[in-house]
């Protein structure tokens, strides 16, 4: 498992990652206001035809949706019982418009633009000597792109207490999780340094 | 480019790590073997201030790693055993990009410098592909790509050819011997250590011998197998 961007030329990936960011803080903001299914409709299509537009494989972006769509399956039966099916129906175009936009300018954004547009929002704060923002970027960068990799460190350690015949529990998966965590981090801030 | 260490002695939690060392390192290829624990990846940290000793100074083309680390670790490339911990960014072209960004504010040269690096060591392909998608030995290649477009002027690799397959361990040997600049390698790997202009062999945190290739690993074989 690695970081959802793919490199790429389409027009999207050349689009600055300030403006898709905008955008797509606009657009979440925006289809909170919308309670019509058809426009709702209108825009799943749109962000569609502009996922299709970066390149992205279908099947991927399928499977990125998929670990997420019993959450949303849940919310949509839990709006269906608790208010309308339309209301649902309205409920579920929008989280998944949202959910493909945001994987759409994951999908086009490289960490390092991304890492960019923070240096710029956080400049202010630099220049009146509240924090580093480079500093503050690079460990945003380096969270996200580390999360997916924890995930496989966890998913180790399980396999390993299991092919021991060890239950997983929250203390003798968390020690170890930690330890190695720490080890890694420290590794990493060697390399980083040494990069000077 | 010469390396010297002055009466060093490194300790960590009251435990002797390295003690008693002093020598002057100025070979084009220089091993170090040692058991495991012995301290050679502690010798090699002392050499671009990652680790710094109790007492005792170690200067590098004259630095003192105390006072003018920057500077020195803009001389000296350290290609660390897992690549996974040195390589930062999810893709090969932005992860070396980020390493050159103090260095080269321009982004074209930037960019440009990066495809050097990987057109070095032949790897120019793999400039776009997740790292995660990357093999082992493909991953250590982006990782000493991402120390050589550094242009460092004295390379430290901690044991290079450990997660590599005997192709890929070949290769590698091809592609240090063809690198210009002065190298010092810590590794098992007795056949890369007889390609060295001089080994030293730490054990206990000693130098417990210094000589020519065929000597030391000899002598290793003898009291370390």
């Amino acid at each position: 498992m690695g970081s959802f961007y793919f490199p790429g030329d389409s027009w999207l990936h050349r689009t600055a990652a300030g403006v898709k960011l905008l955008l797509l803080m606009l657009a979440g903001a925006g289809l909170m206001w919308v309670h019509d299914w058809r426009i709702l409709l209108l825009v799943l299509l749109g962000v569609l035809l502009l996922v299709q537009q970066s390149g992205a494989r279908l099947q991927q972006v399928w499977l990125y949706l998929k670990t997420l769509s019993w959450l949303v399956i849940i919310l949509i039966l839990y709006t269906a019982f608790a208010q309308t099916p339309l209301g649902a129906l309205e409920v579920g175009l929008r989280i998944y418009a949202l959910l493909l936009g945001a994987l759409l300018v994951s999908m086009t954004t490289s960490i390092a633009q991304m890492m960019e547009v923070l240096i710029w929002l956080l400049r202010p704060f630099h220049q009146l000597g509240w924090v580093n923002s480079e500093r503050v970027a690079l460990v945003f960068g380096l969270t996200l792109r580390l999360i997916p990799e924890l995930t496989v460190q966890w998913q180790d350690i399980r396999e390993a207490q299991a092919a021991r015949g060890l239950k997983a529990n929250p203390f003798t998966m968390g020690v170890p999780m930690l330890l190695r965590t720490l080890r890694r981090a420290q590794d990493i801030a060697d390399a980083l340094d040494a990069r000077q | 480019m010469l390396i010297e260490f002055k009466n060093i002695f490194v300790e960590r939690e009251g435990r002797l790590i390295l003690g008693d060392l002093s020598l002057s390192l100025s070979e084009r290829r220089i091993g170090i073997m040692g058991p495991n624990g012995s301290g050679k990846s502690t010798f090699i940290r002392l050499i671009n201030g990652l680790l710094l000793p109790k007492t005792g100074q170690i200067c590098v083309d004259g630095l003192d790693t105390r006072l003018e680390v920057e500077k020195i670790r803009r001389k000296v490339g350290f290609v660390f055993q897992n690549p996974d911990n040195q390589i930062v960014f999810p893709i090969v072209s932005e992860d070396i990009e980020f390493g050159l960004k103090r260095r080269i504010p321009e982004p074209k040269m930037r960019h440009q410098r990066m495809l050097e690096a990987l057109d070095q060591l032949g790897v120019l392909h793999l400039q776009d592909r997740s790292i995660h998608t990357l093999s082992g030995g493909e991953r250590q290649l982006v990782a000493l790509a991402g120390v050589l477009a550094t242009t460092p002027e004295i390379l430290v690799f901690d044991e290079p050819t450990t997660q590599l397959d005997l192709r890929l361990r070949n290769r590698f040997e091809q592609h240090l011997s063809a690198l210009p600049q002065p190298a010092l390698i810590v590794s098992h790997d007795l056949e890369l250590m007889r390609t060295m202009d001089r080994v030293l062999v730490i054990v206990e945190g000693r130098l417990a011998f210094d000589g020519v290739p065929a000597d030391a690993t000899a002598w290793y074989r003898t009291h370390c197998g």
